[in-house]
């Protein structure tokens, strides 16, 4: 592995809700180790059919099709549970492939990365 | 770290951490394992679903010893033991 990202995933905006899968993809292009942390609106994205009203006109794939390009690339995805009553979401609410993390999570997973961005 | 009975385990504190969500239980280990001596083992109650994940994690950075998990009726029983 040429190193890892942690990308922290807190929108639904369109704007910043695709941005984290480009960038994503392009890090599993390069052999890096990806994690997305998904917290407050951004859990929107990992919510049972919630990818689906997440529209960017002119974005090169929709958001359910990042989303598979990126679990099957490996990446990691983490749902802030600290978050789940904010936005009113269970984790039965999630799509498969998608693990409860807290704060310790998170930031042990920072500590450990080359890089975090955050959106 | 070998197979460890849960259920034969001597716990030296319960933290009932079951109306609390992240991070709540996490600060609530955090404090019950220094009120227990060195070798000793903390069980933490947590309803919350991601204390599973973070209590291990937690555990490995700040040098205590996470023994296992019984998944319950509604919550979970996380047990970490004292190591320093």
């Amino acid at each position: 592995m040429a190193g890892k990202v942690l990308i922290f995933c807190g929108s639904d905006d369109p704007q910043k809700a695709f941005p984290p899968f480009m960038l994503g993809a392009g890090a599993l292009a390069t052999d890096m180790e990806v994690t997305l942390f998904f917290t407050m609106n951004g859990l929107n994205i990992v919510r049972r059919r919630g990818a689906e009203k997440i529209v960017l006109r002119g974005a090169p794939k929709t958001l359910p099709e990042f989303i598979k390009v990126l679990q099957e690339g490996g990446a990691k995805m983490i749902a802030c549970s600290a978050a789940f009553p904010i936005v009113g979401i269970q984790e039965e609410d999630l799509i498969d492939g998608v693990e409860c993390g807290g704060v310790a999570t998170f930031m042990i997973a920072a500590e450990e990365a080359d890089i975090v961005l955050t959106f | 770290m070998g197979e460890v009975d849960l259920d034969k385990i001597k716990v030296a504190k319960v933290v009932d951490a079951r109306g609390s969500a992240c991070p709540g239980p996490l600060l609530e280990a955090k404090k019950a394992i220094g009120t227990v001596a060195v070798g000793e083992t903390i069980e933490v109650w947590s309803g919350d679903p991601s204390t599973k994940a973070d209590l291990p994690r937690w555990a490995a950075k700040v040098g205590h010893e996470y023994l296992g998990v019984r998944e319950g009726d509604g919550y979970d029983r996380i047990f970490v033991s004292r190591r320093k």
